[in-house]
């Protein structure tokens, strides 16, 4: 183990670890574009040079390792001077279009100028002029004059997705990022090298011009897209998602997501059911409680529990679920459990996984495997046939084709009740008996747990929109109304009886990790 | 108490001209009538009142006075607003709306294709104006903020206050000379 002095502070590190690392173990920041965590290290942007005693020169500390005894200085004035000299470099040319720049208030320049350069240009001469809004691919915008060259894209590229888009074409001050001939950046992660960027080079094509940075507030939550569950910092203002960014976590999705993923949020805004229902009328949570509990009890009474089916669906957290689970069992006694959701789609071997359902594993886990639920074609020949008379169906997604959504909806009409608890529309709110509304993850909090079997919570961002409630307190709202002991207020009492149930099982709960 | 200074002041003795009442009434009454012949004056330098005929006379106010926003001009008359949101962001009010679009010019870029600023809910504060990195938001236009009927009248659009604007010595990014 080497002894490394940064500073004046002693610290003992790992063989093998870089300065910059060890830097950081000891607390000092050492600037740096060009180094990514995940990503090799080129040593090109020299932002994080640092005085390494004995050294001729300044070494990066990014790429070089330390050795025992090795005493570092990451604020000596040598430091300190080439620090400025770089940035001087970097923004000799910099049209410095921040009022425009999409990556303002998250740049990394403007960061860095503030903290480390802070002087005004000196540069007499007309600047370079570069390429300005390039589309080098569907999702992401290139602009020339503010790429700083660290070649970040260019590796994530190469090394993550294998798919090697970009280069670096001509040299000095015309180099510029492209694509090779014939190619564009269209591979299925093409947006997280906007996030990479440090600057404003690169930018997101659906983000652009939508919101300032400064104005996001940022809960940590999960995506929704598939069942990998890529962790996501869900960025938000005035009640709307803004972008979904991904969330550094090893075990799941490292550093990435997919574009797909990203774009996912627009379903949260999109043809949500706001007001309660009844029969394509509006109606608030009082009348169409009382409404809902009387005609559950008349479908119950004249059809019998044998009648009546229930849509469990995989979109929903397993806080819901639970409830959802006591609410079909305990509540309506009702044996006939259908399993909704998004139909399989397609899959790499990378973070993208078939199961577009966030939460298939966690019907898994609270409903005790999934064999108990019934075919979802034999659901429809039951509908058009009477023998399912009342349905209770959770979210709009059903995971059959077009064709056989059809007969569904037609099958709806031969129902004698229709019951939609979920957040759209769809086709489903103007043919349901009762549409009740149900709100997104991004309006409660709950738990997903991902293919992997990994649990992982994710938070509220924002109120409810319109009168919707999550799932779990629909299901107590109209369990109450039936005259039903269940007893939850909070979700953490759902939480932590359904742990203790798993737990119970032998199957502990994996914490998530940060 | 006891410490309270009181000062004894003799009452003005009346002679009998003052007592003979008539002639003092006409002496206040010809003050009054001076003054209000001479504010009838058409030379308005010699009156000596200080009210105005408003609105027909409005008022001079002082050079920084803050009245109506206004957008500016580039040269080629279009807004010189490049929907940054500083303005936005700074308001203590929350009184401006900003939405961007996307300019056909590379060199612009980004432009505010919606820009309302609700005059009813603005303080007057000037921090849009201080926050403007393009000079493209002003409060110079010398004009108060005037009374509405209707709320929705105060809302003002952008090509209302591009009305008030006018050109900025200002240098504006964005030319490209062809390279």
């Amino acid at each position: 183990m080497p002894k490394v002095t940064i500073n004046d502070t002693e610290l003992e590190v790992e063989k093998g670890t870089t300065i910059l690392k060890a830097a950081a173990q000891a607390g000092y920041e050492v600037p740096h574009f060009c180094y990514h965590p995940a990503l090799s290290i080129p040593a090109n942007c020299r932002m994080c040079l640092v005085e390494v005693e004995g050294a001729p020169n300044l070494e990066p500390a990014c790429y070089s390792e330390v050795t025992d005894g090795m005493v570092v200085r990451t604020k000596s004035e040598r430091v300190v001077k080439a620090q400025k000299a770089v940035l001087e470099f970097i923004l000799l040319n910099h049209p410095v279009d921040c009022p425009i720049c999409d990556q303002a208030g998250e740049c990394k320049l403007q960061d860095y100028y503030m903290a480390y350069d802070a002087q005004e240009s000196r540069l007499r001469t007309e600047k370079n002029q570069k390429v300005k809004v390039f589309p080098i691919g569907p999702e992401v915008l290139y602009d020339g004059e503010r790429c700083i060259l660290c070649t970040r894209c260019i590796r994530f590229c190469e090394e993550i997705t294998g798919t090697n888009e970009l280069t670096l074409i001509q040299r000095g001050d015309s180099a510029e990022i492209r694509t090779f001939p014939g190619k564009e950046l269209d591979n299925p992660y093409s947006v997280c090298t906007a996030d990479i960027c440090p600057v404003g080079a690169l930018t997101s094509r659906d983000f652009r011009f939508k919101c300032r940075v400064w104005l996001l507030t940022s809960t940590d939550s999960v995506c929704t897209g598939c069942s990998n569950g890529c962790n996501i910092h869900l960025e938000h203002f005035r009640n709307e998602i803004q972008r979904y960014r991904p969330r550094y976590n090893p075990e799941v999705n490292d550093y990435w997501m997919c574009d797909e993923g990203r774009l996912t949020y627009k379903e949260v805004h999109d043809d949500r059911l706001r007001r309660p229902m009844s029969n394509g009328a509006a109606l608030n949570w009082h009348g169409v409680t009382e409404t809902t509990r009387d005609k559950l009890n008349r479908a119950l009474k004249d059809g019998g529990a044998s009648h009546f089916g229930f849509v469990i669906s995989p979109q929903a957290s397993c806080e819901d679920l639970y409830l959802a689970k006591r609410f079909a069992g305990d509540v309506l006694e009702v044996d006939n459990l259908y399993l909704g959701g998004k139909p399989d789609g397609w899959e790499d071997d990378f973070l993208v996984k078939a199961d577009k359902n966030p939460n298939r594993q966690g019907v898994n886990a609270v409903f005790d495997g999934l064999d108990q639920f019934g075919d979802i074609e034999s659901l429809i020949e039951d509908m058009e046939s009477g023998a399912i008379k009342n349905l209770y169906m959770m979210e709009k997604h059903l995971p059959v084709d077009d064709e056989t959504r059809g007969r569904f909806l037609d099958a709806i009409d031969e129902l004698d009740l229709f019951v939609l608890q979920g957040q759209h529309h769809a086709e489903l709110s103007q043919k349901a008996h009762l549409a009740l509304p149900a709100c997104s993850h991004a309006e409660t909090e709950g738990t997903f747990v991902n293919f992997d079997g990994i649990a992982q919570p994710f938070e509220q961002a924002f109120a409810p929109h319109g009168d919707s409630l999550p799932h779990w307190q629909i299901f107590m709202k109209l369990a109450r109304a039936m005259g039903s002991p269940l007893s939850y207020t909070f979700v953490h009492q759902i939480q932590d009886e359904m742990f203790q149930a798993s737990q119970d099982d032998g199957e502990a709960a994996q914490t998530p990790a940060e | 108490m006891g410490n309270v200074n009181v000062k004894q002041v003799d009452r003005v003795k009346q002679g009998l001209w003052e007592k003979s009442y008539i002639p003092e009434i006409l002496r206040g009454l010809s003050v009054t009538a001076g003054h209000f012949f001479r504010n009838l004056s058409p030379n308005k330098s010699k009156r000596t009142i200080f009210t105005r005929d408003y609105p027909e006379e409005p008022t001079d106010y002082p050079d920084r006075y803050r009245g109506l926003h206004r957008l500016m001009l580039r040269e080629d008359g279009q807004v010189r607003c490049v929907a940054c949101m500083c303005c936005s962001t700074i308001c203590p009010a929350d009184c401006i709306h900003i939405e961007a679009g996307e300019h056909d010019d590379p060199g612009i870029e980004k432009y505010p294709d919606v820009f309302v600023i609700d005059e009813l809910r603005c303080i007057v504060c000037g921090l849009c104006v201080e926050a403007c990195p393009c000079d493209a938001i002003r409060m110079d236009s010398g004009v108060h903020i005037p009374p509405y009927t209707e709320r929705s009248d105060a809302f003002y659009g952008r090509d209302l206050l591009m009305e008030l604007g006018g050109l900025s010595q200002a240098k504006q990014g964005g030319d490209r000379s062809p390279s």
